[in-house]
């Protein structure tokens, strides 16, 4: 029989939302990346990006939204799996919280800086 | 039971002509992952020069593009982020319990249809070098 | 052929020995045993040998071997043996000729020899193998056999299985049905519930799962697939169905070290001897998870 049932009604938050998250960021990642890559080399051209070009995108609200959210998305998933990648290789203790900190701390300066960097795109800045 | 002998891991790359697919596939994930992650993190610095001015991202991006290997590493990135998204749809059905029968074939199919993708973009990925932008 | 002339002495000498403290022998009898079991394997390597030549065919098996209480074998290394090939024969028919024609000390489990006990999953060709089940005729010859990877070998073949029992027993492997049924009575199960559960419930416990688990190879908290296919042969068993019951197995699985590690590499799978959809099991579980965490959340 189930001994302990008390407490939470659960202990998802351990490992279950990463996996969900991953997945789901995932989905997104998907369709944006193919998107981003589309625009700027297909559709527009890496080579003849200009400044100018780019405030005139980033000026659309919709697609500053899309892009900021691929920013974080990206981030997430990026750091979440090489978070994984080490807990696969079986990190603990220390060594498991000094990984949570670092990647903690690169995710956080890589949302901030990007966020600067697409809010002097946008000329908010 | 001290004394018992550890050969290390298996799947030292010594091994590799016994991989099997769901094994590459996922060595080639994490693989192109890592390449993505760091590209993403250079990505945003080389954006950054957009903080210093107008002229200084415009500069700096179109000077970067005008160099020929920087378009080769463009399409090795093109590359890493088909197979990684091909790839992903792969395992994202995966997750859901669909084609897990035909896991290997399915790995396949995003090998063969990222050569395909890049292949196809080369011209693209190789426009305007040395046209005097 | 390297079979190793020294230590085939040094083990006859230990078993005699340990023959002696059974029935305290005299000396004279503890030698005329030695000489009587050194005689009867030269008759069999003579025999062997004869074998060999009447055979069409001899096969070349190329075993780990290891041993860190007999000197000469504190390196590993792997010896060869030449056996005879026969019609039907499995790896470990021919591991046993290996033993009984040429060195007695050759050590690796075995019992049942029809793929039910799960003693004798090796590492054979580069891929984990159940020894008993595998036909000669199916591998590429010369054939090489070696301890289960990642588990400490703890002589020749034989490796330590107490961490994947371990793990097998912290899902709770056992049936918890419905505790007030009157005695004696059988909880009967639905055809459609047998079905669901019925590939799950064919696991022997022979560890090739585990082993061949890139995951479980590097993280040692890890479930693992046989484990996590056991859970799942008892969660989806529609006769345990205490609410609570259901959410103390699914704790145990959404832990950290449960299901989430899995990364669908598919290798448990490909090795399983008895065919068990073990990564569609684990991804079924993880489902199960999500589910019913997004209910209470």
């Amino acid at each position: 029989m189930a001994a302990e049932t008390s407490g939470a009604p659960t202990s998802f938050d351990r490992g279950g939302w990463g996996w969900l998250f991953q997945r789901i960021t995932a989905a997104f990642l998907i369709v944006v990346l193919a998107f981003h890559f589309f625009l700027l080399h297909f559709y527009h051209h890496a080579y003849e990006v200009t400044f100018a070009g780019t405030n005139a995108r980033m000026s659309d609200v919709g697609y500053f939204a899309t892009m900021w959210l691929f920013l974080v998305t990206a981030t997430f998933h990026g750091v979440n799996g090489i978070y994984n990648a080490m807990v696969n290789q079986g990190i603990t203790g220390t060594q498991k919280r000094a990984a949570q900190g670092i990647l903690g701390l690169a995710a956080l300066l890589l949302v901030v800086q990007g966020t600067r960097v697409a809010l002097h795109m946008n000329g908010f800045l | 039971m001290s004394q018992s002998y550890n050969r290390g891991l298996v799947e030292d790359f010594g091994r590799w002509k016994e991989f099997q697919a769901g094994m590459w596939a996922w060595i080639f994930h994490k693989f192109t992952g890592w390449i993505l992650v760091g590209y993403l993190f250079t990505h945003i610095a080389v954006l950054s020069t957009a903080i210093q001015g107008p002229e200084s991202y415009t500069t700096t991006l179109q000077s970067l593009e005008s160099i020929f290997v920087v378009r080769i590493l463009e399409i090795g990135l093109l590359s890493t982020a088909v197979f990684h998204i091909l790839n992903g749809t792969r395992l994202l059905l995966v997750d859901l319990g669909i084609g897990l029968g035909s896991q290997d074939k399915s790995f396949y199919a995003s090998l063969v249809l990222t050569g395909a993708i890049v292949v196809a973009s080369v011209p693209t990925f190789l426009a305007g070098l040395g046209g005097g932008v | 052929m390297s079979t190793q002339i020294p230590e085939q002495e040094a083990e006859a000498e230990s078993s005699a020995e340990a023959e002696a403290d059974a029935s305290a022998e005299s000396p004279q009898e503890k030698r005329m045993a030695k000489k009587a079991e050194s005689a009867s394997y030269r008759d069999a390597q003579k025999k062997a040998q004869e074998e060999i030549e009447a055979a069409e065919r001899a096969v070349q098996l190329k075993v780990f071997r290891y041993d860190p209480e007999v000197e000469g074998k504190q390196e590993p290394r792997f010896d060869e043996f030449h056996v005879p090939f026969t019609k039907g024969m499995t790896v470990l028919d021919a591991l046993m000729y290996a033993r009984d024609h040429y060195d007695p000390s050759l050590t690796f489990r075995h019992s049942c020899r029809q793929a039910v006990c799960g003693s004798d999953a090796m590492f054979v060709n580069g891929q984990q193998r159940l020894c008993c089940k595998t036909q000669m005729s199916e591998l590429e010859w010369p054939v090489r056999v070696e301890p289960l990877p990642h588990q400490d070998v703890v002589k020749d073949l034989v490796v330590d299985m107490q961490h994947f029992y371990d793990q097998m027993h912290s899902v709770e492997p056992y049936f918890q049905g419905d505790e007030n049924a009157p005695s004696g009575e059988e909880q009967k199960q639905t055809r459609e519930n047998r079905e669901k559960i019925k590939m799950s419930t064919r696991c022997i416990w022979c560890g090739a799962c585990m082993s061949s688990c890139n995951i479980a190879a590097g993280d040692n908290e890890y479930l693992g697939p046989a484990a996590i296919n056991k859970a799942y042969r008892f969660y989806m068993d529609e006769r345990e169905d205490q609410e609570e019951l259901e959410e103390h197995r699914l704790r145990i699985l959404e832990q950290e070290h449960g299901v989430w590690r899995c990364q669908t590499q598919f290798s448990c799978t490909e090795v399983c001897p008895k065919d068990i959809p073990l990564t569609e099991h684990i991804q079924e579980l993880k489902r199960e998870a999500v589910k019913n965490n997004l209910k209470f959340w």
